[in-house]
């Protein structure tokens, strides 16, 4: 008896021991992303990183060989580290402004620096802008407001595409008979075994000549063709799960196919069409390799962030801001479409 | 006012199967008819053929000289009550109801008054605000067939409605069945495999064998005057004896002949037999037409074999020519096995089949 009992402990502690340690490793990352996304350029490039952005700066003014010198109190160290000599005022607001994300004024610092006649040093403390990296990332990036409006665009069309033309071949399948039917139905699979590069050039001539090349359709066509497949193989087997007779009974009761299948099985098949969307808008607004060649004036979103990755004025943390930015969307829709995908209706599979 | 027929009505599915043969029949306005037959036997797909969801091979189907071989199935003015009962699980009770007859374009109001007054019928009025799945077996029945008889039907389909049901409650239903359609008068066709049910049901019964009717007619005829051992044997409960037996004339009397026994026939029965002389034929006793009597009335002793108490009566097992025979007496008999007692039937209700054909004499 007691020793089941303490079995029955060893077991509960060590699973939500290894719950834990799983959820652990699930949200180091992303803990990660969001605190840099929060810390000023100067920070992002600390070693070690700081595990919580500061909320707020403290500052030392004094005299210096070329003007003034500004330094800022290091919470680790204890004291405060110079950041730079300068009497350009305009200089140092800027400083302060791009590498410690702290907005202040130039009459405010000349108003310290009055105060320098009188004693020594001068103490100041500022909070920094918290969003000061997605502001930055918004003025530095050349559209993004238009990519992510873009981006919108594709995830939508993505998902209109695939969920009209796999949905109703899905219907086909699970409902009809007809010849090489299994054959088929293994094929729509063999588009997804070509890599997206591979076939990216010839998408960008097919695109080219029917004028969908740099369009928001054009990318949804390539991204339609993959969701498709996986679309026909889900919602196949959830309308083989819905019975017959619930069909038949409403052709009995009056309601023609077309009625049937808008009142009675797309109801029923919801969670997995809702599934469905939820894969094309995620793979459609995540892609990036496929975006990057067929798109040329008019990338999406997904570029946009990669592009703050590039070149010499790449900054991890606007970076990091760019991947909080492009995540919120598609949280906010996984939160939305999650209560469909949980609406499984009691019986229909009985 | 419903008179559907049904000429030379033929369903093969692909190449090699042929699930209904050439049937004709007619169905009676306000008539309740009953598809009785065991799996398999074309009965289903007699009916969905009728409903629209099948396609009909060959042959015609009208309703009052209007034919809906072609129509679809959301043309005919029809309602159903499927074996899985088929309510739709996203749709409350109501909107189940209301459903077919919204699809008629009536108005709201109108609606509101069918849906209380079908559900008041049915007994489900309590239930109206909720989903299928929070429901009973028999709840979920009956918004079938509160659903089924909302849209004044011309004719109502019924698919083995009650075979899901626990035996109490498949009891009640059925009379709950009868009384609704002897309330609404519209024509019926209902299927089963429940020999029991059909009885109990039917105006007319059809019995199906192998995709063809194999006779039709009332509960008594079907069972009285069985037309093959087929319907003889599936028709009842227990069902009927058979034996072999080898006719012979002496003095002008006609002798039903077997190891066990032999019958001196009545006249009146016997000129049906006039071309079986010395020949083999089945003879085909129900058991309630075996009849416990005294030795000098007898023309069998048997050794009871098993006793099976049923209250209000009591089935006797025994031997007939090395094959088991059952009869029916009242429960006040004292008969226990290993008894032997004496035997004689009802003559009148003999029935006579051909030795080869199975067919009734």
């Amino acid at each position: 008896m007691w020793e089941s009992t303490v079995s029955k402990f060893a077991k509960k502690t060590i699973f939500y021991i290894l719950i834990t340690s799983l959820i652990i490793i699930i949200l180091t990352p992303l803990y990660f992303l969001v605190s840099l996304s929060f810390l000023s350029s100067r920070e992002a490039y600390q070693f070690p990183l700081p595990l919580v952005p500061a909320i707020s700066s403290e500052f030392k003014l004094e005299k210096g060989d070329k003007g003034y010198i500004l330094s800022i109190y290091e919470k680790k160290d204890g004291e405060y580290q110079t950041m730079l000599d300068t009497s350009n005022m305009e200089k140092m607001s800027r400083y302060m402004k791009t590498q410690l994300n702290v907005d202040i004024s130039i009459e405010k610092l000349e108003n310290y620096i009055s105060k320098l006649d009188q004693q020594n040093e001068v103490y100041f403390k500022n909070y920094k802008g918290l969003l000061h990296n997605y502001q930055t990332f918004f003025a530095i990036t050349r559209d993004a407001v238009p990519a992510l409006i873009r981006s919108l665009q594709v995830a939508g069309l993505t998902i209109l595409i695939s969920l009209s033309i796999g949905g109703m071949a899905g219907y086909a399948f699970a409902r009809y008979i007809f010849k090489g039917k299994n054959a088929l139905k293994v094929s729509v699979l063999f588009v997804r075994v070509f890599p997206a590069v591979a076939i990216a050039m010839p998408m960008v001539i097919i695109l080219a000549t029917i004028g969908f090349y740099d369009k928001p359709i054009g990318l949804s066509l390539v991204y339609s063709v993959g969701t498709i497949a996986l679309t026909i193989w889900v919602t196949a087997s959830i309308f083989l799960g819905i019975p017959v007779e619930l069909e038949e009974a409403a052709q009995v009761f009056g309601a023609t196919k077309l009625r049937t299948f808008i009142n009675i099985t797309i109801p029923l098949a919801l969670p997995g069409l809702a599934a469905c969307a939820m894969y094309a808008f995620i793979g459609a607004w995540n892609e990036t390799v496929s975006a990057i060649i067929l798109t040329q004036f008019n990338p999406t979103f997904a570029v946009v962030v990669y592009q703050t990755l590039l070149g010499a004025s790449a900054q991890v943390n606007l970076a990091a801001a760019g991947g909080i930015l492009m995540a919120l969307p598609m949280v906010l829709f996984t939160l939305f479409i999650r209560k469909y995908i949980n609406q499984m209706w009691g019986g229909v599979t009985a | 006012m419903a008179n559907l027929k049904l000429n030379h009505i033929t369903k093969r599915f692909g190449k090699n199967v042929l699930a209904v043969k050439d049937i004709s029949l007619e169905v009676h306005d306000g008539e309740f008819l009953v598809l009785l037959g065991p799996s398999g036997c074309g009965k289903t797909t007699t009916l969905r053929m009728i409903a629209g969801l099948e396609e009909i091979t060959k042959g015609r189907i009208t309703i009052d000289e209007d034919d809906i071989t072609n129509l679809p199935p959301w043309k005919r003015n029809m309602s159903m009550i499927f074996q899985s009962y088929a309510i739709w699980p996203h749709m409350t009770v109501y909107q189940n109801i209301s459903y077919a007859l919204k699809l008629k374009g009536m108005s709201k109001k109108e609606i509101d008054k069918i849906v209380k007054e079908v559900a008041e019928m049915t007994d489900i009025s309590i239930y109206l605000e909720r989903y299928p799945n929070q429901l009973s077996g028999g709840q979920r029945q009956r918004v079938a067939v509160a659903r089924a008889v909302s849209v004044k039907p011309r004719i109502f389909l019924m698919d083995e409605p009650l075979s899901n049901l626990d035996a109490i409650l498949r009891v009640y239903m059925r009379t709950e069945l009868k009384s609704i359609h002897k309330k609404t008068k519209a024509t019926t066709i209902f299927v089963t495999h429940d020999q029991s049910e059909a009885m109990s049901l039917a105006d007319r019964i059809v019995i199906m064998k192998d995709g063809e009717i194999v006779q039709t007619g009332t509960t008594d005829e079907v069972y009285h005057n069985s037309k093959n051992m087929f319907v003889a044997n599936f028709i009842g409960a227990p069902p009927t004896n058979f034996t072999e037996v080898t006719i012979t004339v002496k003095d002008g009397k006609y002798n039903l002949v077997n190891p066990d026994f032999k019958i001196i026939l009545k006249d009146k029965i016997a000129h049906r037999l006039k071309d079986y002389n010395n020949k083999k034929m089945i003879i085909g006793v129900r058991p309630e037409n075996i009849m416990v009597v005294d030795e000098k009335d007898a023309v069998m002793s048997v050794k009871c074999l098993l006793v099976e108490p049923q209250g209000s009566h009591q089935v006797i097992i025994f031997k007939i020519n090395d094959k088991i025979a059952k009869l029916v007496i009242s429960g006040g008999t004292k008969i226990k096995s290993g008894d032997t007692f004496f035997l004689n039937f009802k003559q009148e209700k003999i029935l006579f089949f051909d030795y080869e054909s199975h067919e009734e004499i």
